[in-house]
């Protein structure tokens, strides 16, 4: 046995796109104990929601909890609030709010599996795989008007609509997207490299799933059949061509490539919604105030996002609670670094995609 | 939406648990606090997998003062979810550390009313 060495892993560090700290205990090279500490950016939005802002407007301040699952935090407020008020939306944006909930899942993931390949040294992929999430970004803009903070769906339907000269580039950019998407799977999924370095490492069982309560991409990766798309009914998901992703070995290397398959599916899914897309109006007036309690699951790109909302009949809520899904996977993160290599926890903690912006609200 | 609401005193909320819990069938998904002055309603929420929109509800009250039981016993992943509730509500929460979510010098129990 070794001496024991503390070594602290962030709140700064050159593998971390968002301040989280974890202390270890290591013997060794191994990890033998790990602290974490996960509330850099605390910024009160759970307070701000229930005291500063009413109900109409916050999914516009929820939006900001996340530049990246903007489009999720807002989705979910919205569904919630609409069905403790009893508020039909309009087919037409529940199938774009679908639309834009696919591109963000794709630029999500695209996100993650770039930053992982740049802990593997792999630094051109990490390039390629974001210069191609760059089509994904700017679909996003020519949607809703912006790159992050999107602000599309609002309560009773959507802000903007579908035109069809925006319809055309886009069906333009997706084919593209598809193209290289089908490319990046291939890289991802038989790299020699990549997956000597991944293959085995960070292995989280199915039975530490379950025992865990691990979410999203990491769960499915660890042969847990899990995916609120599945399991909610927020959006038509059956009526344009969702399927569940499932692997198993739950290292880094499936993490990866249930995100690289996930975003094949969530092409097919947008093209379906390009050529299915019904008529109609996208947005109807929501009246009244919210009473009552109500809660929902969304599946945002890094997993399940929890949304609690509570009125009593006031302009401002008395409660909106927001779990996202990294803080129901920090518990797993924690656990798994026992027994750990040091050099594989950057790559490790990349693979989970986590979101301190979100965690710590 | 189909949600089993479950309503026990605090002293109950374990064993409530450990009665229906498995985590092979379950999925814990969080506790939630909400302040209703002088005390909070705290809500466990669970739910099926493999089910379509199914929820388990524990409900309890707890007064300021009270220690909420930890149910990391049975769900090693509830500690995060019980320290929150620490932090964010001035709950004495058994075995839950502080500090996770506020600097020692930020405004404490924010989400309290009173």
């Amino acid at each position: 046995m070794g001496k024991r060495i503390t070594v602290p892993f962030g709140s700064q560090h050159v593998a971390l796109p968002e301040p989280v700290r974890f202390v270890f205990q290591t013997e060794n090279e191994k990890i033998v104990d790990v602290e974490v500490d996960v509330g850099y950016v605390h910024r009160g939005i759970e307070k701000a929601c229930a005291t500063k802002f009413k109900y109409m407007q916050v999914g516009y301040v929820v939006a900001r909890v996340c530049g990246l699952c903007a489009i999720s935090h807002t989705l979910g407020y919205v569904t919630a609030l609409e069905r403790l008020m009893g508020v039909e939306v309009p087919k037409r944006a529940l199938y774009l709010r679908l639309l834009v909930s696919e591109l963000d899942r794709i630029h999500s993931h695209l996100l993650a599996m770039g930053h992982t390949a740049e802990v593997a040294g792999y630094e051109n992929l990490f390039m390629q795989t974001f210069r191609h999430r760059e089509l994904v970004m700017e679909m996003l803009e020519l949607l809703t008007g912006n790159r992050v903070q999107f602000d599309f769906a609002c309560p009773g339907g959507v802000n903007r609509d579908l035109t069809p000269e925006v319809e055309k580039v886009l069906r333009e950019k997706l084919k593209v997207l598809e193209e290289k998407a089908l490319w990046l799977r291939d890289v991802y999924e038989n790299d020699f490299s990549l997956a000597l370095r991944w293959k085995g490492t960070g292995v989280v069982t199915e039975e530490m799933a379950k025992e865990m309560n691990v979410v999203g991409p990491p769960a499915r990766a660890a042969g847990l059949k899990t995916d609120v798309r599945a399991e909610f009914d927020y959006l038509p998901f059956k009526e344009v061509g969702y399927r569940m992703v499932v692997l198993k070995g739950g290292s880094i290397y499936e993490r990866n490539l249930v995100r690289a398959l996930e975003v094949l599916n969530s092409i097919e899914m947008c093209w379906n919604i390009l050529d299915g897309l019904p008529e109609g109006d996208i947005k109807v007036p929501v009246k009244g105030l919210p009473e009552g309690e109500m809660f929902v699951r969304i599946e945002a790109p890094r997993g399940e996002l929890f949304y609690y909302i509570r009125g009593s009949k006031k302009l401002i809520l008395d409660r909106v609670r927001i779990r996202v899904p990294t803080f129901a996977n920090i518990p797993v993160m924690k656990e798994l670094f026992v027994g750990m290599d040091y050099a594989d926890v950057p790559a490790t903690v990349i693979s989970f995609d986590p979101c301190l912006s979100c965690t710590a609200r | 939406m189909v949600v089993d609401e479950i309503k026990v005193p605090l002293r109950e909320v374990r064993r409530t648990i450990k009665e229906f819990y498995d985590p092979k069938e379950w999925h814990f998904i969080t506790v939630n606090g909400v302040d209703l002055g002088g005390k909070v309603e705290l809500k466990w929420f669970f739910t099926k997998y493999g089910e379509r929109e199914y929820f388990k509800v524990v409900t309890s009250e707890a007064s300021y003062d009270d220690e909420i039981p930890t149910i990391t016993y049975l769900i090693p992943s509830a500690w995060i979810s019980e320290w929150e509730l620490a932090d964010l509500f001035g709950l004495n929460v058994e075995g839950a550390k502080r500090g996770l979510f506020l600097d020692p010098e930020s405004p404490q129990a924010p989400l309290r009313r009173g």
